[in-house]
């Protein structure tokens, strides 16, 4: 059977991916960033899982308003990267695991989440900027995408979230192959892009998320979309995402590594963790 | 503030929350910015904007806020900045720069409220 072995919280943002193209990674302003990836990508070598499910969001590169799905899940063997504007990055398609994909569907389906369901899949930086920081391979394991609609509301709530996680982990655990999962969620933390609050950002509040993603994930799960906005900014709202990596991973879980760097426009954080209950 | 631009009309300060009314509002204006990630389309888009522009049906006053680069006012017209990016990208304005026009400062005024600026942005681990 297959089984989660661990769980990865972080930022994404077109900035990172800016920053690894230019070779930036020895900046002062981008080095404390690169460093704090660093133990996480100790641990993700040791670890070595067969199969990553990542949640994220697409910024209107594989989906737009014509048609914005709620959740969206892509099934395919291989997931090309997507063109966001300005070019292509130098990188290999992420592979996919179809198989692991059609089961998720069904189990998915069968839990009461109902994703469309995408044999074609292009990602974007809600993947690609950050999964670089985390391995020097291309790729490490095949990787699943989920997509969510965290920017045109009404969104999808917390709790919602929360359900969705425990959702993977069920799915996971009937998957007659023996594989060992990672299950990441990207996204925020505190920034807003837009308006007379552009720049915005709360460095005590991301923490303290990340305090409670630890160790009191219903307080956050308490929470309503506008107390993440008001606390975080309009486009931080999308740190609900993390809660989906938080239950997968179970009632309790041990952190593995943890750091927040909030130089210029978004908090970034990143959290690691290996699930204790088994 | 305008109507349908907040949450549950609970209003946060200098945020424009994308909701429903506000994706239908800026369909035309979000739909031209999406198509900017074919590059054929952004080498049309940077040959005649404006032509390019009236192919998605988008009125005059939304022309011309691009034409402006009045980032402002294209999200008060319901631009989403996921999206107006891509404008961004195809114009030579990165979102620094379109944020910095958005609070109405200079570039330099705003990097200079950047805590990775003033040397203030401190990595924590706990």
């Amino acid at each position: 059977m297959a089984r989660i072995v661990g769980g990865i919280g972080c930022s994404h943002a077109p900035s990172i991916a800016h920053s690894f193209d230019r070779g930036l990674q020895k900046d002062p302003m981008w080095k404390p960033l690169y460093d704090g990836f660093e133990p996480a990508k100790e641990w993700l070598d040791k670890l070595k899982p067969d199969l990553i499910v990542a949640v994220y969001n697409d910024h209107m590169n594989r989906f737009f308003f014509d048609a914005y799905p709620t959740f969206a899940l892509g099934v395919a063997d291989r997931h090309p990267q997507a063109d966001e504007g300005w070019g292509k990055r130098d990188f290999p398609d992420l592979p996919g695991d179809a198989d692991f994909s059609w089961h998720l569907a069904q189990s998915l389906v069968e839990d009461e989440f109902d994703p469309t369901i995408c044999q074609e899949m292009t990602v974007d930086h809600g993947i690609l900027s950050i999964l670089p920081l985390l391995t020097d391979n291309r790729w490490p394991a095949p990787l699943v995408p989920l997509a969510a609609n965290v920017i045109q509301h009404p969104l999808p709530t917390p709790k919602r979230f929360f359900h969705l996680g425990q959702a993977i982990r069920h799915a996971v655990e009937i998957y007659p192959k023996d594989l060992r999962v990672l299950v990441v969620a990207t996204g925020g933390m505190s920034h807003q892009l837009h308006g007379d609050r552009f720049g915005f950002m709360n460095p005590e509040w991301d923490n303290e998320f990340l305090d409670k993603l630890e160790s009191d994930p219903q307080a956050l799960v308490a929470l309503r979309h506008h107390d993440y906005m008001e606390r975080g900014g309009a486009e931080s709202v999308e740190m609900i995402m993390w809660l989906a990596m938080r239950s997968a991973l179970g009632e309790t879980v041990r952190r593995v590594h943890r750091h927040y760097y909030a130089p210029m426009l978004t908090g970034y954080g990143l959290i690691v963790f290996e699930g204790v209950d088994g | 503030m305008m109507a349908g631009a907040t949450y549950r009309d609970t209003p946060i300060p200098g945020t424009s929350v994308f909701t429903g009314a506000r994706s239908r509002q800026g369909y035309r204006i979000n739909k031209f910015s999406m198509s900017l990630t074919d590059p054929a389309n952004r080498d049309a888009f940077k040959a005649d904007e404006a032509g390019y522009m009236r192919r998605f049906g988008m009125t005059d006053a939304e022309i011309d806020l691009v034409r402006r680069r009045d980032w402002k006012g294209l999200v008060a017209a319901g631009g989403n900045i996921y999206v107006l990016i891509k404008v961004g990208g195809a114009v030579g304005e990165n979102l620094l720069e379109m944020g910095a026009r958005m609070r109405g400062e200079t570039l330099d005024a705003f990097m200079s409220t950047r805590p990775g600026r003033q040397g203030v942005a401190v990595p924590r681990d706990h």
